[in-house]
């Protein structure tokens, strides 16, 4: 189980931060995300991989209007 | 993780210089018009910023005077939406209302506008009463006319008196001459109008971006949602396009005074007409961020492709779009209206700037259309965005997701003059009201105002132009169509007062805050009405956590109002200050407030006038005008925490079908928010605690954002407050306080 | 489209000239005796070779300027009307090669044009004008 955003989430064997933007439908392109308080790069997404009971942050920005 | 891929090939093959000429009258109006008055002047342009006087029209009497902009008029309201309530207030009494003479309409475009090597730059902002809300609206929006106004040599322009016949203001700012002219003949609607003025008052082709424009519509002069058009000539389709000043009737005001249309002849423009203090400090930032531009934006919210239509998809996925009057979060036809169409739609490989330097170029165009309904009918026409809050509100929120009908509405909307959120909004409700009993075939007039229904939501706004019919009962907006209804024993009235997106008079725009508390607060408790130009905290509040406690939803209710209100009193538009973001962004101090594009317009508004603020200095600016507003709200009879109130759609789920539409989360809230278990409890039981508990917590947000303003708990501001300001200053500001502390 | 080239197996990235390119370009085009005004800038890497910044006649510019006052010429130079020009200076901000230049003196930008002055004076005949095909406008 990990936290994303203060909400749980099941934990999978090689879940990577790009697993979790799909799972939790985050498609805001302006994010800014922590895993265990470590800023992940957006180039990084799709290789970092989420460790069991991981915290994860996913800040959008504001937009729109 | 941008969700699209531009693929050239699908853009659609129309010319986007073709579309239906409307230039036939253009003798006929130039020969019946009469000079009225005219005056001449001596032209001028600003030095830092400013050109220390603004005009004074007035078109009853035809007196035309220059006013100083003294320098406490500078130091404490800035420019803009400041100078507008400066001026507005000046002008009105506490008993004054709407369409008396004596109201206001008032165009500033403060210090900063007219720059060119920023983005978004040329901003107006207009103030008047508004006739929805009976306190001051005001509206900012892009165009050439406001910094065109500023290069002929003044930085407002106010406009009080009612005409007998319709006039139009000309002014020249190259022969320094201001002319009232009658105009009885010739088209009234802004496409049309628009296109004709520009090509009279221009001395030849070259000239023809230098002329802007302000006009409305037909539907403006029928009901209390008129907004203002603000021209700007589009080089490269050689037609002449609009940015809106949309919200709160100012157009409605505007043909009650009987002006037909306010026309600017301003000089070529160039990269220093303001004169700033320091252009090497504009010249870096300005090529600083349309580097950013370049780089991030296609990776980020492609605004120069989509605009703000971007998130019409994004808010379908977070259950945020507004779908049938704001009942719920997502559709699944939504698809139909998002920007990959749009993308599509819209004419690319063009510049889609409402001003120059603007590079973010959300102003996007779908041209070739050719209109189904009314009046013109056959004709091709070029419909400017769609815009977000148009796709949001004319779109899913009635149900329509045929996207030509939305870009029909849409057009109809903007030539008409009348406000595409608010007619949004105001569909919305009358289409619930009818899909619910409350209205039926014949309260309407045979209109079935049924979900999607596109071609009855077109005659409806098509009788609203020509005041017929049940039109012009909407045309009212929403707080008067409730106390129509409710008078009238339509239905039950708690019914008809929850689902009404109303509040102080002003309809909701196009975002779900039933889910973000600090959203309901970023909406109900604005100086002029729910508009999201003052908070947008639904992603920090609701999907980030980022403000678990009241105290921080009240810090970010006091921060980001004052924050957006600085951009109203120089000239500036929102979009580039967060629709693209530096790329080092993520790893700065508070990322939401994007520092550095703070710190962007900390140099940009000290390089322009050469007195150098910083960020908390910016805060303080607003902080003056924002809580002058208040008061003068409250001068008005209204700003008072009852005013404050919110339609209970804005906070929670009124019916049965929305509660069971999020029945896992509400029930949930039941558990872990009330401490109280939902099994074995009806949905009426389990919406009544939900009813309970939110508005309990939205009265203590009140509380605490009161508090973090410096207002007492009944929304005044206080003494101290107003002292830390300056503001006591003013006696007459101190003397309305008074009597409410 | 008329393209100025630089060849770095001839160009010694100023070692051993004296950017006479630059210098002509500044005086002769520009009317200013300062070579980091010029429309092309040839600098030398520390670990030798070089890089010259110039304008490749893309047309990206074109694209972006909100009055039209950058326009292909009959040999299909981009060139700027100044007369027309507002100075936002977009076209620095979108050039990807950064030829797109702003000199704070002036309010209007300036660029390479291909007029091939700069040619006749490289001591090593490193520039030359060619005649490349336009390529097709893209979507910014």
């Amino acid at each position: 189980m990990i936290l994303v955003n203060e909400e749980p989430l099941a934990w999978q064997v090689g879940m990577t931060v790009r697993d979790i933007l799909r799972a939790k439908n985050y498609r805001f392109p302006m994010l800014i995300i922590h895993v265990n308080d470590t800023l992940i790069p957006k180039q990084d997404y799709d290789t970092t991989v989420v460790p069991d009971e991981a915290v994860v942050k996913v800040i959008h920005l504001i937009s729109g209007g | 993780m941008s969700q699209l891929v531009f693929d050239p090939t699908k853009v659609m093959p129309i010319d986007h210089t073709k579309r239906t000429e409307y230039l036939d009258g253009l003798a006929a109006i130039k020969a019946d018009r009469k000079v009225l008055k005219e005056i001449t002047y001596t032209p001028s342009l600003p030095d830092k910023g400013y050109n220390n006087r603004s005009l004074y029209v007035n078109v009853d009497t035809l007196e035309i005077t220059e006013k100083p902009v003294t320098q406490q008029m500078k130091d404490v309201f800035i420019g803009g939406r400041g100078f507008g309530l400066f001026h507005l207030w000046n002008a009105v009494k506490p008993t004054t209302r709407w369409n008396d003479p004596e109201n206001e309409i008032i165009i500033s475009p403060g210090p900063v506008a007219g720059m060119t090597q920023y983005a978004g730059t040329g901003k107006s902002l207009v103030v008047s009463l508004s006739p929805q809300t009976d306190i001051p609206i005001d509206s900012n929006v892009g165009g050439y006319f406001g910094p065109l106004l500023k290069f002929s040599g003044f930085d407002a322009l106010e406009l009080q008196g009612k005409a007998n016949k319709d006039v139009i203001l000309f002014i020249d700012g190259v022969k320094g001459i201001i002319r009232v002219e009658e105009a009885p003949v010739g088209p009234v609607d802004s496409h049309v109008l628009g296109e004709v003025l520009t090509h009279l008052y221009a001395e030849d082709e070259a000239d023809l971006p230098n002329i802007s424009v302000v006009s409305t519509g037909a539907a403006a002069e029928h009901s209390l949602i008129g907004m203002l058009n603000f021209s700007f000539y589009d080089r490269r389709r050689k037609c002449v396009r609009f940015k809106q000043a949309g919200r709160g009737g100012i157009g409605t005001v505007f043909r009650d005074k009987r002006i037909r249309a306010l026309v600017v002849r301003g000089p070529k423009v160039a990269g220093d007409l303001n004169h700033p203090a320091d252009p090497k400090t504009i010249a870096k930032t300005g090529i600083k961020y349309h580097k950013e531009i370049r780089e991030n934006d296609p990776h980020q919210c492609m605004m120069r492709r989509n605009g703000t239509a971007h998130i019409v998809e994004i808010m379908d996925a977070y259950d945020l779009l507004p779908v049938h009057n704001f009942q719920y979060g997502s559709h699944p036809d939504v698809h139909r209206i998002d920007s990959s169409y749009w993308q599509q739609r819209c004419t690319q490989v063009t510049v889609d700037g409402c001003w120059y330097g603007c590079s973010m170029a959300c102003a996007k165009g779908a041209d070739g259309l050719i209109l189904q309904t009314g009046p013109y009918k056959g004709d091709m026409v070029t419909v400017d965005g769609p815009e977000y809050e148009n796709a949001a509100g004319l779109g899913s929120n009635c149900g329509v997701f045929d996207p030509d009908y939305l870009l029909e509405l849409n057009f109809y909307c903007d030539t008409y003059g009348i406000c595409t959120i608010t007619y949004g909004t105001l569909t919305a409700f009358v289409m619930e009201c009818y899909q619910r009993g409350i209205l039926d075939k014949q309260r309407t007039g045979g209109l079935e105002m049924t979900w999607g229904n596109a071609e009855a939501d077109l005659e409806m706004m098509h009788q609203m132009a020509r005041g017929e019919g049940f039109g012009k009962i909407a045309g009212m907006g929403v707080k008067k169509m409730k106390e129509y209804f409710i008078r009238n024993g339509y239905g039950d009235p708690q019914l008809i007062n929850d689902i009404g997106m109303e509040n102080k008079g002003l309809e909701y725009s196009q975002y779900m805050s039933k889910e973000s508390l600090a959203q309901q607060g970023g909406y109900a408790l604005t100086n002029k009405g729910p508009q999201h130009d003052e908070a947008w905290l639904i992603f920090m509040d609701m999907v980030n956590k980022q403000l678990p406690t009241f105290e921080d939803k009240a810090e970010a209710l006091y921060y980001f109002p004052l924050f957006r209100t600085w951009f109203g009193l120089n000239g500036f538009c929102k979009l580039p200050w967060n629709d693209v973001v530096p790329s080092d962004n993520a790893s700065q101090p508070e990322p939401q407030k994007v520092p550095e594009h703070v710190q962007n317009y900390v140099d940009l508004f000290s390089a322009t006038t050469g007195i150098q603020i910083d960020k908390e200095e910016l805060i303080r600016q607003s902080a003056k005008v924002y809580n002058f507003q208040r008061v003068f709200n409250i001068r008005m009879g209204k700003g008072l925490r009852l005013h404050d109130a919110a339609p209970y759609r804005s906070l929670g789920p009124v019916t049965k079908e929305e509660y069971e539409s999020r029945a896992e989360r509400y029930d949930q809230q039941i558990v872990t928010e009330m401490g109280l278990d939902p099994k074995g409890k009806s949905t009426e039981e389990k919406m009544a605690l939900h009813r309970e508990w939110r508005t309990g917590r939205f009265s203590q947000l009140m509380d605490a954002v009161y508090t973090r303003r410096g207002w007492t708990l009944d929304g005044v501001p206080t003494l101290a407050r107003l002292q830390e300001l300056g503001l006591d200053a003013f006696p007459e500001v101190v003397a309305v306080v008074k009597q409410h502390l | 489209m008329k393209q100025l080239v630089i060849d770095f197996k001839k160009c010694d990235a100023g070692r051993n000239c004296e950017h006479e390119c630059e210098l002509e370009c500044a005086v002769k085009v520009f009317k200013v005796d300062d070579p980091a005004k010029a429309a092309l800038q040839i600098k030398a890497y520390e670990d030798g070779g070089g890089i010259a910044v110039l304008c490749d006649q893309c047309g990206d510019c074109v694209v972006v300027c909100p009055t039209e006052a950058l326009k292909r010429n009959k040999l299909g130079a981009v060139i700027l009307n100044k007369t027309v020009c507002v100075g936002c200076f977009m076209c620095i901000g979108f050039c990807e090669k950064e030829a797109f230049m702003h000199n704070s003196d002036w309010i209007t930008p300036h660029k390479c044009t291909s007029c091939g002055i700069c040619v006749k004076v490289c001591p090593h005949g490193a520039l030359s004008i060619v005649d490349v095909p336009e390529p097709a406008a893209r979507i910014l």
